[in-house]
């Protein structure tokens, strides 16, 4: 897993390049948990080359949702592979997450 | 056709996961399945073994995790089995998935995962083992 974060107006755009598994997820909940503690509320979270997540990772990205969600701000997911769409539609998160096609759609909503 | 077994064993410890993503990239490569079956193969095992990592065992000694495949025309069935404390992951309830975020357990989706993968997940207690048999029609 590789994660690289930039600023993109009023979100934080973190790019996900890799697999979160219960291997790296605590690394990845931190990375995240660093930029909602440095003040940001607006969060976009490219899917692009996330190419496998097991419930550990989903597990972060629940808990940051509940967090942004309590502070006022927004999560939006964008450009996620069919197969990880997948495991989000079995989990119910299809419906708890905004999930754009496009970066640039993700980011003016 | 000729039906295809394959073992493999890992042990007890989360540091192993990379090793056992990697023999079954090997395997989907070897039998030929599609890369989004493959990647919910992965999926659901590591969602079983880390159970067991996680819960199973409380002697911090090492274990052995046995995962046998077995592919019969189009039907493949995974059985894993290990030697910790008896726990059958059918009697789990499932998380209501329809809750709002609020509402929303964080947790207990990894045996939901498996359930709604699979087509057929069955347990049983043998010779002091756990033995957890999934089934998948491809």
């Amino acid at each position: 897993m590789d994660i690289k974060n930039e600023k993109v107006g009023d979100f934080v755009v973190v790019r996900i390049d890799g697999r979160i598994d219960t291997t790296n997820y605590t690394e990845f909940e931190k990375i995240i948990a660093e930029v909602i503690d440095g003040g940001e509320k607006n969060l976009v979270l490219d899917c692009k080359n996330l190419n496998y997540i097991s419930s550990s990772g989903l597990r972060v990205f629940l808990i940051t949702q509940k967090r942004l969600m309590g502070a006022g701000g927004k999560l939006h997911l964008c450009t996620m592979q069919p197969s990880i769409k997948e495991i989000f539609d079995i989990s119910g998160f299809s419906t708890i997450f905004k999930i754009y096609d496009s970066e640039a759609e993700a980011l003016s909503n | 056709m000729e039906i295809k077994h394959k073992h493999l064993s890992v042990e007890n410890k989360i540091e192993e996961l990379p090793a056992l993503t990697a023999m079954l990239e090997q395997l989907a490569d070897e039998w030929d399945l599609n890369p989004g079956l493959a990647m919910n193969l992965n999926l659901v095992i590591e969602e079983a073994i880390t159970n067991v990592v996680f819960y199973a065992y409380d002697d911090k000694l090492p274990h052995l995790i046995d995962i046998d495949f077995e592919l019969d025309g189009n039907e493949l069935v995974i059985v894993i089995s290990d030697d910790g404390t008896p726990f059958d992951p059918t009697k789990k309830t499932d998380p209501d998935i329809s809750l709002s975020v609020d509402d929303r357990q964080v947790g207990g989706l990894g045996i939901f995962l498996i359930r709604k993968i699979m087509d057929k997940v069955s347990y049983r207690r043998e010779n002091k083992k756990n033995i957890l048999t999934l089934v998948k029609t491809l």
